[in-house]
């Protein structure tokens, strides 16, 4: 989700596989978990691109704020 | 004083739950349990004070002032461990065969021992967050050390105290203004975009 949000919320699926270190099929598992939960959605009839759906921007704001939380106190998220 | 480190500590341990909720980190939960009980204790220890103002009047409320620092220690002994255990899973320092010491429970007054006791969990919870700020360099972890460290002072002048009565209000004040750090870190953390 990082990866999208760093790519002007326009990523396609090799940005994501070479930003966030994933094999292939781990990348296909994960983005469909993330379409299920309605936190990115797919756009693009040849060339698929990803882009972050509200909802999936307001649980990233959300995940910062817990790890600057958890990072205060020392704890790795 | 009590009751405004009580509302903080609660916020903190609200913000612990919430982060649970989404991230579902084991830790977090453990930062909720500490908070809640720190809280707990603060709030016993600020309805005990005022038992003993009011033991001025009436001398049965002693009895109850005793119960309520026994039930403060106990609640910030916990809490403070269990800040200390999650500080030494995170470093792989963990010993699994820990010897459990069921200490008798005993009516407890304000006394050196257990300000020791406090002191001793306080200055490695302290040193943690050391270590934490020196490798992040962020301002949250800057103001988590130092909320630490005020608890530590705090401690140490309710540790004076037991020998002279005008450590009191440095006590409270040393605490408050730990518990003060705590929601300055909170508010920090609110603001992160």
């Amino acid at each position: 989700m990082r990866v999208i949000q760093r790519e002007e919320n326009q990523a396609k699926p090799t940005r994501i596989l070479y930003g966030a270190n994933l094999s292939h099929d781990r990348l296909v598992k994960y983005l469909d978990e993330l379409k299920a939960l309605g936190v990115i959605q797919e756009s693009g009839n040849d060339e698929k691109v990803y882009s972050l759906t509200q909802k999936g921007i307001e649980f990233l704001n959300n995940f910062r704020k817990v790890e600057a939380f958890a990072g205060a106190f020392g704890f790795k998220i | 004083m009590e009751f405004v480190a009580f509302a903080i500590a609660m916020a903190v341990a609200f913000q612990a739950v919430k982060g649970y909720r989404l991230a579902r980190e084991r830790t977090l939960l453990y930062l909720n349990f500490s908070f809640l009980l720190l809280g707990a204790g603060l709030l016993v220890d600020g309805l005990a004070n005022l038992i003993v103002l009011l033991s001025k009047f009436h001398r049965n409320f002693l009895f109850l002032s005793r119960i309520g620092y026994t039930i403060d220690f106990l609640a910030q002994l916990v809490a403070y461990g269990i800040l200390v255990v999650v500080y030494l899973q995170q470093t792989r320092a963990w010993n699994s065969q820990l010897a459990a010491a069921a200490l008798p429970v005993v009516l407890l007054e304000n006394n050196p021992l257990t300000e020791l006791v406090l002191i001793f969990l306080l200055v490695y919870i302290s040193g943690q967050s050391a270590i934490n700020y020196n490798v992040s360099k962020t301002t949250n972890s800057l103001l988590v050390f130092g909320a630490f460290t005020s608890l530590v002072v705090a401690h140490v002048f309710f540790l004076l105290f037991t020998i002279a009565p005008i450590f009191f209000p440095f006590a409270h004040i040393s605490q408050l203004f730990g518990f003060l750090l705590l929601l300055g870190m909170l508010f920090k953390v609110n603001q992160t975009q």
